[in-house]
């Protein structure tokens, strides 16, 4: 049994992507109150490794983006890894620096390398198995608990099939740490999908009460969500849940009397059972969006 | 950690600072005399820390400190190229006015004043203001793109400052607001008053109790939010508050039934 990083992130390669990157460090920092400049720090150094996966990884075109999350004591490990042609090992190790200095006109991205190394305590560069690059950065984040993340283990959720359709695929453990990375995720992208700001907060409260009921509801140490982006329309999907916990995860919030929250900020949901675990889908459009 | 194993069985290179114990000036003989470009690299490496130091006395300006830190970054490189040695000045010295030009130039040239910062929180109630006058417009929410072009703010900084009108006490709810006259009808008299209530018959014991620490207006919130199904923007426009200010209510009542009733979640 391995132990998971706290969060891994399954992206595509794009720009857009990167900004969603940035709001799951956003959550995870502010939620637990790290020095606002180390976080700035944080995704400055993000952002350039995430940058060189969109522009470089893969010569122009798309490919997968992933980043895994370790949250230390004081201090942030962060991994970003493509799975690209890569650049050559020699190359590596001579020097990750100049590689991409002397590869990129002046000014692009070619500082990226250097500005990482700026800002982060340390910095490994490697081929892992299975191809591509990995950047591996130690960046200092005063005030951040190290979080013990469980073991991994137990179903996750089947993305099989489900790429490209859906943009954004993140696993959180343990499950409470969703409570700070889920809604800034949903959020990110509910912006991309064109909701107004009147849908946006919604998807931030349904977001919440998923958050804090699924702690309760899944059959792992970890909690994973994907979610697909159409112009105003957002499809949630959160595994892996306890068979019959689908269903108690959008009752567990509601408010009797005042009503059913998961079921009312959703324009529908269903739930794909599998032989040992469930899946709950929520659909999120904005009709009346400009 | 899991991935030191991995690193001890593949290519694995530790940053570390190249020419570290090398002079600065050897490394600009190296540099400009033989174009030893590793020698560029040691000094850009070594002054680094300076451009970041330099980009952090803007960054509680509109841009984000990333955007300054690699233009800043991008001065230091152009200090590099120019630093004539013989002239006598240090390093330091030539590359801090080269560098501050370069950040003050980008600031120009993005069409934002230098001496105008603008912080996190002032960019949260120009979002805020964004948001009624878009709103009030067009007869519905605008969206996050919306925000950001007539702000001219990246989407980024529009969710930033969406995220912040939730967590800022300061941007209270007394705060006056666009459109009302200075004597300002605080929302207290906007909201109904007894009359504001709701058949609460079925509720469990705790919700119950729970309920009676919310108050009244919020309970009146989340009965149009979850009963009567009425979007954000029309309850705003019924208790006559903004959208934003009914988004931070209704998730921090949600919050507080949820810690009131499931106080055990967090223990997992």
């Amino acid at each position: 049994m391995v132990e998971l990083p706290n969060v891994r992130l399954n992206l595509a390669n794009t720009a857009e992507n990167v900004v969603v990157v940035r709001a799951v460090l956003s959550g995870l920092a502010e939620s637990a109150g790290v020095d606002a400049s180390d976080l700035a720090d944080i995704k400055t150094a993000v952002s350039e490794a995430c940058n060189n996966v969109v522009v470089h990884a893969y010569r122009g075109e798309r490919g997968p983006l992933d980043v895994a999350i370790e949250l230390g004591e004081g201090s942030m490990r962060v991994t970003v890894r493509d799975r690209g042609a890569g650049i050559s090992d020699r190359a590596l190790q001579d020097d990750p620096g100049r590689v991409a200095l002397q590869d990129d006109p002046p000014g692009a991205i070619g500082l990226g390398l250097h500005v990482i190394r700026t800002l982060a305590r340390r910095v490994e560069f490697d081929h892992p198995p299975g191809g591509g690059t990995r950047v591996s950065m130690e960046l200092a984040a005063h005030g951040l608990h190290a979080l013990h993340p469980g073991l991994a283990g137990g179903p996750d959720l089947d993305l099989t099939g489900m790429m490209p359709r859906f943009a954004a695929a993140v696993s959180v453990a343990p499950a409470r740490l969703a409570q700070a990375v889920l809604p800034r995720l949903a959020c990110a992208l509910a912006a991309r999908a064109h909701f107004s700001t009147d849908r946006l907060s919604d998807v931030q409260l349904l977001t919440d009460a998923l958050a804090a009921h699924a702690v309760k509801a899944v059959c792992a140490h970890h909690v994973s969500l994907g979610v697909s982006v159409q112009p105003r329309d957002l499809e949630l999907r959160i595994a892996p849940l306890r068979l019959g916990q689908a269903e108690g995860l959008v009752r567990a919030s509601d408010l009797d009397g005042l009503g059913r929250v998961i079921e009312t900020l959703a324009d529908r949901h269903h739930i794909l059972a599998g032989e040992s675990h469930e899946t709950l889908a929520l659909c999120m459009l904005d009709r009346r969006a400009p | 950690m899991a991935l030191g194993t991995t690193v001890d069985r593949t290519s694995s290179t530790s940053t570390q600072l190249h020419g570290a114990g090398e002079n600065v000036s050897d490394l600009f003989a190296r540099w400009q005399q033989l174009g030893d470009m590793t020698a560029r690299e040691a000094l850009l490496e070594r002054f680094m820390p300076l451009a970041r130091s330099l980009a952090r006395r803007y960054d509680r300006s509109s841009e984000p400190f990333e955007d300054l830190f690699q233009v800043a970054s991008l001065g230091l490189l152009k200090a590099i190229d120019r630093f004539d040695p013989q002239r006598g000045h240090s390093f330091p010295s030539f590359a801090v006015p080269t560098i501050l030009g370069e950040v003050r130039r980008y600031f120009r040239d993005c069409g934002w004043s230098v001496h105008v910062p603008r912080g996190d929180q002032e960019r949260a109630l120009r979002v805020r203001d964004a948001q009624e006058t878009l709103a009030g417009e067009r007869g519905s929410a605008p969206t996050v793109n919306q925000l950001a072009q007539y702000l001219e703010l990246d989407t980024e900084q529009v969710l930033d400052a969406l995220q912040a009108i939730q967590a800022y006490g300061s941007l209270s709810l007394d705060a006056p607001r666009p459109g009302t006259d200075d004597e300002g009808v605080s929302y207290g008299e906007t909201m109904g008053g007894e009359d504001e209530r709701y058949e609460l018959v079925e509720l469990d014991a705790t919700l119950v109790a729970a309920l009676e620490h919310v108050p009244a207006r919020e309970r009146a919130m989340l009965h149009m939010r979850f009963v009567k199904d009425m979007t954000q923007t029309e309850i705003a426009a019924q208790v006559g508050l903004s959208q934003m200010q009914v988004s931070r209510l209704l998730r921090r009542s949600l919050d507080q039934l949820r810690a009131l009733t499931c106080g055990n979640i967090d223990d997992g």
